[in-house]
């Protein structure tokens, strides 16, 4: 097999960036503007060149003797490199993709060209869309990385564009926002990292395979997760309480990212603030970073502590559903709206791990997938309602249907997907988290209240998004005005790009909606001998 | 590994002190040739005049004032060059003995090591300022401009005379010899730091900072005096040294209390908390490229000192259980990082800012050689451990010099036009000039710590050095290791996790300031240009991301180091 991660999905990004980056750094600002196009266009070619690499790797036309992607099995990976990195320490630069990270890859790379083509007109080019290259760059790189140190690496590296993006497209308070998100995250992750290097040295001595090193220990993801699971099942070297700890540490990284409620401060302060490209990236892929994380590490090396934690993440997730959904219905803001609707779609995530159901997991996994098509949909509207409109407050706009249809259908079509629409791709993922409740419910014996929270939310989304939308598209009829805000210009539609980019993202809500096996049936596959190899042999039935 | 001893000034002596003697040779030409004249001299009661070239009108080569700054860089390069060229295909252990057994000087990887560091935070220091001085001065005809040129020679012979004191630090086997190189460079320094005398600020500092400078050498000198009261020795190492002395006698109350003092020496050298106060205005009111040898190489001596006298004289072999130290240095580690990030959280001059970022790394290290302490037994586990956590100090302190002197070149060059003191001036650097605020934000990052830079991985060996001796016992003894089974330390590494959180708000706000402020009034355009210290700059930006991501060789070199420190071969 031949690299076909590193150089086109990981170093082609970050590089190319890099080099447009220093190209255009020093060059004056008459310069700067007539290199804008051209800027546009290279980094287009770029994210669509990867875009074309991932499609060819679902459908396994790049390899001959890849794995099928529906039957992968957990722990397997297509596409496996390793080049040593630093090796005293024993760090490798290893990547690989399976069931769990296939996903997210491709939609990282799907939604790399979708967001430079939305938000097409984005002032400053020369550095905005080299940004954004680099963002998936490093965002493609938390997900292949099968490598601690280098996943570490990736996942704080995706601060850094996202930090400029903010700061430099941004809103009013951008300076707050994007202090405040970067703060959080990376107080989140360096204790994560101490959980890591924990980690790391709680190898036992007898498994001191790597002689090579110079402390003995690896890296490898999968090396961890085999020695964990000896400890899990064997009674081996790491101990109940050592357990937890570690389980805590990491899952604060990545509860944070995801955000759950009490961590998901930083959230709307960052969508607000967040230009429309940095909102799509930030909610269709980085949200997912901390999912991800969760089953690449604590979930398959702590299946005790996460039995032990199982209410307190259920606890969590609940309350993400259920107050996200609160709070939605409250904002006046519409991107707000938007970016707390979020954090109760991570609700559901947690939810669906706390069931400790191959089903509910599946779920999770999908939503993850769903909720990256969707979301950025959502803030894609956001972005061309406030750019057409100078306005984000839901009543600045009435009888949007009349003044702008496109973006009113859009809007239309996002607001329907999010709050779960049969035949949209999210409505999938929230059917499937009740049926793994349910199931839950009845097999461990918990109380039947543990449902009203999310029936609650049904009922709370719909009213929020139809009220909303209520409110923006159809109030006032035909008298109604353009807003003040427009200080009486011509109201606008949204531009032929902005069109292209609804129309792609409103097809694939709709593919995956109404065929979800596409995704489902390798999320499935993956859980399932997930549990039969990792869970099943350690905390025993499933 | 070869090894030999020969006595001073036998033959091999200057070979194996060669960098240390070009950088004598440095200074006599700094010395000789800036007064070369065509003075004469006439025989007395005859009308002969013999040409005598000291004094007298100079020539044009040596009237340059930019001469004795381009001597001192090629001096202290070449200084540099030779000691990193020792590594190169196997080191050469050397011992300097005198006739009677006493043990003067080390040659070895660890002060091969630690020289590199020295020189190379000199070099960039001088490079730096070959365009920083004259920036003042030469521009303007009037007296205290011409006088400052006269200094410049002045400068550079403090900076070279540092070099001396700071390598036979690292050479010294032995206390009068670590104390005599420990006031060279000290005295150098002080004089350093107040010598920009003309500002308020430069009299202040260089006030404060020789006053708490002299009063902690004074009280380190008295610890040292102390142990060879008690011990009847000055050799750290060999038979009858003070190591053995250490651990023949078991507790006694005089050493500890030596040892406590020698701690506030070095402890105001590295600047650890609470003998750092000097600290924030010393870097305040020395020049750039002077504040970061402060932070980089004369903290990386007081490290040196430490390790030597904690590690080698008073190992937690030589003891009975734990390191006597232990907790002393555990507590004073937790107090000077946290104290350094909160007093760096308040600080508006960027100096400042850094100086107390400088408290905290102190922190990090000081954390770091408690780890050391941890392990009395003398197994194969114990000297892993140990040279674990020396080799990540060691690493630590070469990347130090990389973006800690990177950042203060920075402000150097802010300074040049009279800025650099207020967070303010750093304002729309990003739109003046482009890639000196990337490569400070590449600095501020790698000292908070942000991968891919050397920042993060020195963070993370520290880091790591510390949890692998937290685990340790679990790792000997075999069984199930939980939590509880834990030593103390890892909430040293916690702390330090939890400290680095806190240090990325002020970093940031240097990068939130330089990218998205306006430039004040009246700093608009680009700065003066000045191509030696850009070229300086530019070497720290490229070695702070090159010992990132490609960590592998130095953390073997720095192994190598430690290795020879710990004798653990």
């Amino acid at each position: 097999m031949s690299d076909w991660i590193s150089i086109p999905l990981v170093g082609l990004p970050l590089i190319s960036s890099m080099v447009l980056l220093a190209f255009t750094a020093n060059a004056s600002e008459s310069a700067r503007a007539k290199m804008g196009d051209s800027i546009r266009w290279v980094t287009l070619a770029f994210s669509l060149a990867m875009l074309a690499v991932t499609t060819a790797m679902f459908f396994g036309s790049l390899e001959s003797n890849m794995l099928d992607w529906s039957t992968m099995t957990f722990g397997s990976f297509n596409f496996e490199y390793r080049y040593t990195w630093i090796e005293s320490l024993g760090i490798h630069w290893s990547v690989g993709l399976d069931a769990l990270s296939f996903p997210m890859v491709w939609l990282t790379t799907f939604l790399l060209p979708i967001t430079i083509i939305a938000t097409w007109n984005e002032k400053n080019p020369t550095t905005y869309f080299p940004l954004l290259l680099m963002m998936g760059g490093a965002l493609i790189g938390v997900f292949v990385a099968l490598d601690l140190f280098m996943f570490y690496v990736f996942w704080e590296l995706t601060l850094i564009p996202m930090f400029f993006l903010i700061l430099k497209w941004g809103g009013v308070d951008r300076k707050y926002a994007a202090q405040k998100f970067f703060i959080y995250t990376f107080t989140a992750s360096v204790v994560m990292l101490l959980g890591l290097v924990t980690l790391y040295f709680l190898q036992p001595d007898s498994a001191l395979l790597y002689s090579g090193t110079w402390t003995g220990r690896t890296f490898d993801i999968p090396t961890l997760i085999s020695h964990a699971h000896l400890a899990n099942t064997e009674g081996w070297f790491l101990g109940e309480s050592m357990q937890k700890v570690l389980f805590v540490m990491l899952m604060l990284g990545f509860l944070v990212k995801l955000p759950s409620v009490p961590f998901h401060t930083w959230l709307p302060d960052a969508h607000v603030q967040a230009p429309t490209g940095g909102s799509m990236l930030l909610a269709g892929v980085m949200l997912k970073m901390g999912a991800y994380g969760m089953f690449r590490l604590p979930l398959a090396m702590f299946p005790h502590a996460l039995e032990y934690f199982q209410l307190a993440l259920m606890l969590f997730g609940m309350v993400s559903l259920v107050w996200g959904a609160i709070v939605c219905l409250g904002q006046t803001n519409l991107k707000k709206m938007v970016a707390y609707s979020s954090v109760s779609h991570m609700g559901v995530i947690c939810i669906g791990i706390a069931t400790m159901q191959p089903l509910g997991w599946a779920a999770a996994l999908f939503m993850m997938f769903a909720h990256g098509i969707i979301s950025p949909m959502l803030f894609a509207v956001c972005g061309a309602f406030k750019h057409h409109y100078h306005s984000m407050e839901i009543g600045a706009m009435r009888g949007m249907a009349k003044h702008s249809p496109w973006l009113a259908t859009s809007m239309m079509f996002a607001w329907m997907a999010s709050l779960g629409l049969p035949l949209l791709a999210g409505f999938v993922a929230e059917l499937m988290m009740f049926l793994a409740l349910w199931h839950f419910i009845a097999a461990e014996g918990w109380s039947v209240l543990w449902m009203v929270g999310p029936a609650l939310v049904l009922a709370l989304t719909a009213a929020y998004y139809l009220w909303s939308m209520q409110r923006t598209i159809f109030e006032g009829g035909d008298e109604t005005q353009p807003p003040a805000s427009l200080h009486g210009e011509a109201v606008p539609d949204i531009s032929d790009s902005e069109k292209f980019a609804m129309i792609v993202m409103a097809v694939f809500t709709i593919l995956f909606g109404v065929m979800p096996w596409i995704a489902l049936d390798m999320m499935h596959g993956w859980t399932v001998t997930f549990f039969e190899t990792i869970l099943a042999p350690s905390i025993g039935g499933a | 590994m070869t090894e030999t001893t020969i006595e001073p000034f036998a033959e091999g002596f200057v070979m194996a002190l060669a960098p240390e003697f070009v950088l004598v040779i440095g200074l006599f030409t700094l010395i000789l040739v800036p007064n070369m004249g065509d003075a004469k001299f006439r025989i007395p009661l005859t009308q002969i005049r013999i040409p005598w070239f000291l004094g007298g009108k100079r020539g044009t080569l040596d009237r340059d004032p930019r001469l004795p700054g381009l001597f001192a860089s090629i001096f202290l390069t070449v200084s540099f060059l030779m000691a990193l060229a020792s590594f190169v295909g196997g080191m050469e252990r050397v011992n300097i003995t005198t006739a009677n057994g006493t043990e003067l000087f080390r040659v070895d990887e660890f002060s091969r090591m630690f020289e590199v560091i020295f020189y190379g935070a000199l070099s960039l220091a001088s490079i730096a300022s070959i365009d920083r001085l004259p920036a003042t001065s030469t521009a303007d005809r009037s007296l205290s401009g011409l006088y400052n040129n006269r200094r410049q020679v002045d400068f550079y012979i403090l900076l070279m005379t540092c070099g001396l004191g700071m390598s036979v630090v690292a050479l010294s086997q032995d206390l009068f010899m670590l104390f005599i190189g420990l006031e060279l460079a000290s005295f150098s320094t002080y004089v350093l730091v107040a010598f920009m005398k003309e500002t308020p600020e430069g009299t202040e500092s260089g006030m404060k900072y020789f006053i708490v400078g002299s009063v902690a050498s004074g009280v380190g000198l008295y610890g040292l005096s102390l142990l060879y009261l008690w011990s009847g020795s000055l050799q750290f190492d060999g038979p009858g040294g003070l190591s053995e002395a250490f651990r023949t006698s078991g507790m006694e109350p005089l050493p500890l209390v030596a040892l406590g003092l020698i701690l506030v020496g070095f402890g105001f050298k590295v600047s650890a908390a609470p003998f750092h106060f000097a600290a924030p205005d010393a870097y305040a009111g020395a020049t750039g490229p002077v504040a970061g040898v402060l932070a980089t190489a004369s903290k990386a001596m007081g490290i040196l000192g430490l390790l030597r006298i904690l590690l080698v004289v008073a190992s937690p072999e030589n003891t009975e259980g734990s390191a006597v130290w232990l907790v002393a240095l555990g507590v004073l580690a937790a107090v000077t990082m946290t104290w350094g990030n909160l007093a760096a959280l308040g600080s508006t001059n960027p100096k400042r800012m850094l100086a107390y970022s400088s408290v905290a790394h102190a922190g990090y290290m000081l954390a770091a050689l408690t780890a050391v302490g941890v392990w009395s037994e003398d197994t194969a586990f114990a000297d892993d451990a140990s040279m674990a956590v020396v080799t990540a100090l060691i690493f630590h302190l070469v990347v130090l010099v990389c973006f800690k002197l990177g950042a203060f070149l920075v402000l150097s060059i802010l300074e040049s036009e009279k800025g650099g003191h207020t967070l303010e001036s750093l304002g729309g650097l990003a739109k003046r000039e482009p890639l000196l605020a990337v490569a400070m934000f590449i600095f501020m990052m790698s000292l908070a710590g942000v991968p891919p830079l050397s920042g993060f991985v020195s963070k993370l060996l520290v880091i790591m050095g510390i949890v692998k001796v937290a685990v340790g016992g679990a790792l000997v003894n075999g069984g199930t290791l939980n939590f509880s089974d834990l030593h103390w330390v890892w909430y040293l590494a916690l702390l330090m996790v939890l400290n680095s959180a806190i240090s990325v708000f002020y970093y940031l706000r240097v990068g939130l300031v330089m990218f998205f402020h306006e430039p004040e009034e009246g700093r608009e355009g680009r700065l003066p240009s000045g191509k030696s210290i850009r070229f300086a700059v530019l070497a720290c930006v490229m070695t702070t991301i090159y010992f990132g991501v490609g960590a592998d060789q130095l953390i073997t070199v720095c192994q190598s180091a430690a290795n020879a420190l710990l004798n653990v071969w």
